[in-house]
């Protein structure tokens, strides 16, 4: 029997196939969810949907995309948004 | 409405929400743009138009592109590329005498790893105690002898 916390479905599990041609079952943490753009809630392109851990060694460029708003509205938002504010000025 | 010396609003990609200037159009679809932008060539689709103009000529230089945006109260910040750091690169005894001496300010001679005789002088001798041969082995030596 795993340990308590592992019991619960917090934890994905992950058949893996030892070298003794054993298959064990693995814990992983979940990954998160898609990201999506603030106005539209369309998920957004360019997003990797990885962990924490994973994403601190990530370069900037790779965590969203070189943009205004890059990351938290999608480019049709982030487009209407710009036209939006260039017209009421 | 897209016509030379136009004042327009980028929004598509890494320069969107910045404001540049229309420089030469190029076809019924794309113009070259200079001003906060980078100077590039554009699809008049990713351009928002403003009300004002500059006057500028077809195809004008970045330097006078400059001028006319601080006209319009609009500073260029001129993007420097970064200089490459000069470190200290360890070169060879023998190569660094080939060297001329501004040269060798900058650089450092590689720590030697021959120069161990320092610490293997203060190591102590001690003898070693031989191991007592086998008596067969001994007696083949002597046969020999």
């Amino acid at each position: 029997m795993v340990e308590g916390k592992l019991r619960s479905r917090t934890f994905r599990r992950i058949k893996v196939k030892t070298p003794g041609a054993r298959v064990t079952v693995h814990y992983r943490r979940r990954k998160p969810n898609f990201a999506e753009c603030g106005n539209c809630g369309v998920r957004l392109k360019a997003v990797p949907r990885a962990l924490p851990f994973e994403l601190k060694n990530m370069p900037k460029s790779a965590k969203r995309p070189e943009r205004p708003f890059g990351g938290v509205l999608c480019s049709a938002c982030m487009r209407a948004e710009i036209v939006a504010r260039v017209r009421n000025d | 409405m897209i016509d030379v010396g136009r004042l327009c609003v980028k929004i598509a990609g890494r320069d969107a929400g910045k404001k540049c200037v229309v420089i030469e159009v190029l076809d019924n679809k794309f113009v070259l743009i200079d001003g906060e932008t980078r100077r590039r060539k554009c699809n008049i689709i990713h351009l928002e138009p403003l009300d004002e103009t500059i006057s500028v000529e077809k195809g004008v230089s970045h330097i006078a592109v400059v001028d006319a945006f601080k006209k319009l109260g609009i500073e260029l910040v001129e993007q420097k590329s970064k200089k490459k750091t000069v470190r200290p690169r360890t070169l060879r005894r023998s190569k660094l005498a080939e060297k001329p001496a501004e040269l060798k300010a900058t650089l450092v001679p590689k720590p030697s790893t021959k120069d161990v005789t320092s610490v293997v002088a203060n190591v102590e001798k001690s003898p070693v105690a031989k191991k007592p041969r086998k008596k067969s082995v001994e007696k083949a030596v002597e046969e020999k002898k």
